[in-house]
């Protein structure tokens, strides 16, 4: 079975594993990817929703805090943001529409905007959802990053209208909602992974970890790199976190997917313990 | 790099020790099921049950009614208030419950009132789920009667008859009501409670808690 056989079956198992309630499986362990809770057949609860209620108006929770912490904080000690490729439902619904957005980066707008300079720092924006909207707001507004997550949506209102449908009608944050929804789907169709490059708070989490994962993407020595790699920039061209993988050193982005490591004619790159 | 692998090893197993330690030794893991898990969050839903104010016999979950409801109602009205810290909804209608009962009480608190209505006694109970005892929170499964999960939540129990026996006959109330305004919901809740109080006068002189 081909490398990215092995990923697509774990992601596709792991999304039914959230998938358990019709089973009747319902746990209290926070997912340690993103998923909403709201969604009618979820397993568990959504870390972000752990982490926002662990602040809210300044009633601080301390276990609510350092629960989901924990459980990232033990994956990403051993895989950084593996779970991101390998696990989190989003990441695989992501994988669905890369084809497009693929085709849509051989565009030249999409060129020039890829490699304009600004696109590194948007990379930043995540950390600012994560502290800004799921942390700060929570705790001195008392607004969520819950109501407008897209996410929730995708993974919560719709399928709720769908399976309830009459049983429920759009509150007041739904159109707000369905405005970021959009936004996100034209995102990730114009951008190949575009909510976990730039906006996913849970992997604003994870990212810090890569720099000390015990399993990371690495590149072989430096002298033999420098010798035989051929600049062909296959692995940077096929890398859909959009790294450049010939500077790769421990990159914060990096998924651990391994597409650049399957690609490298040289046998460059491999996962280093 | 062998020293670097082995503080890694340990840092994962410190972490793992971590969180079994504080699965086994604190409520987090019930924290989680109880107020994630097993509460629909409507913020994350961004959608709000259709109000139907239909009264039913049966409890959604086939429980007993609890105690405090079937003693209360041979005395007035019981009506059940539902509400969670974190909730958008919940906020909106504090203000709106307190203004009809002309009552005050904390979003953190467990309060029980008996509040004068309209020359009539109506037994109030607020219970936050995420400050509650174990049977208060119960009260919330047993009344859920449409299956949302979801709050707020407001249970209005009164007595009504069926197949020649008097019992008790309820209804409840999700979220904002679906209404625009807090006049139309202040409006909606006193229509309900008119009806309740109603259905309480005609059947309440042949209703016997022990009989339920």
């Amino acid at each position: 079975m081909k490398f990215q056989h092995k990923r697509l079956l774990t992601q596709l198992l792991i999304f039914l594993s959230a998938n358990l309630r019709p089973f009747g499986v319902k746990t209290g362990f926070c997912f340690p990817f993103f998923y909403c809770n709201a969604c009618p057949t979820a397993t568990s609860g959504c870390p972000l929703r752990a982490l926002e209620l662990s602040v809210f108006e300044n009633n601080y929770k301390w276990k609510l805090l350092t629960y989901p912490l924990l459980i990232l904080g033990f994956l990403g000690v051993l895989t950084g943001r593996g779970i991101c490729a390998w696990a989190c439902p989003i990441g695989l619904f992501q994988r669905g529409t890369a084809k497009i957005a693929r085709r849509v980066k051989k565009t030249p707008l999409a060129k020039k905007l890829g490699y304009h300079p600004i696109e590194q720092y948007l990379r930043y924006a995540k950390y600012f959802v994560l502290i800004g909207l799921v942390f700060f707001t929570s705790a001195i507004i008392g607004f969520m990053f819950t109501d407008i997550c897209p996410i929730g949506f995708l993974t919560g209102t719709i399928p709720t209208l769908t399976l309830f449908w009459g049983k429920f009608v759009p509150s007041s944050f739904f159109i707000v909602a369905l405005i970021v929804f959009i936004l996100f789907i034209i995102l990730i169709v114009l951008i190949e992974r575009g909510w976990c490059r730039y906006f996913c708070p849970l992997g604003a989490l994870l990212a810090p970890f890569n720099k000390v994962s015990l399993l990371h993407v690495a590149r072989v020595e430096e002298k033999k790199f420098q010798k035989e790699c051929l600049h062909c920039n296959a692995c940077s061209n096929i890398c859909p976190m959009g790294i450049d993988v010939t500077k790769l050193n421990r990159d914060p982005e990096c998924i651990l997917c391994g597409k650049c490591i399957e690609v490298c004619p040289k046998n460059l790159i491999h996962f280093e313990k | 790099m062998k020293k670097q692998q082995a503080i890694k090893i340990a840092a994962a197993a410190i972490i793992a020790l971590a969180g079994i330690g504080m699965i086994t030794t604190t409520t987090v893991y019930d924290d989680v099921y109880d107020s994630i898990v097993q509460v629909l969050c409507l913020s994350c839903l961004k959608l709000e049950p259709v109000t139907e104010s239909d009264y039913t016999f049966e409890t959604a979950n086939g429980q007993p009614h609890p105690d405090y409801v079937l003693q209360n109602l041979t005395t007035g009205v019981v009506f059940l208030h539902y509400s969670e810290d974190a909730c958008h909804g919940c906020d909106i209608m504090y203000p709106i419950i307190k203004e009809l009962f002309q009552i005050e009480f904390g979003k953190e608190d467990m309060v029980y009132y008996e509040v004068p209505y309209h020359d009539q006694i109506v037994h109030y109970y607020y219970t936050n789920i995420d400050h509650s005892t174990e049977e208060r929170g119960d009260g919330f499964f047993i009344y859920d009667k449409e299956h949302i999960g979801g709050l707020p939540m407001f249970s209005i129990v009164t007595v009504g008859y069926d197949s020649g026996i008097i019992r008790p006959y309820y209804t409840s109330l999700y979220g904002t009501l679906t209404l625009d305004t807090d006049e139309e919901r202040l409006e909606f809740l006193q229509t309900i409670m008119h009806e309740s109080i109603e259905l309480w006068n005609e059947n309440h002189g042949a209703y016997h808690p022990e009989e339920q």
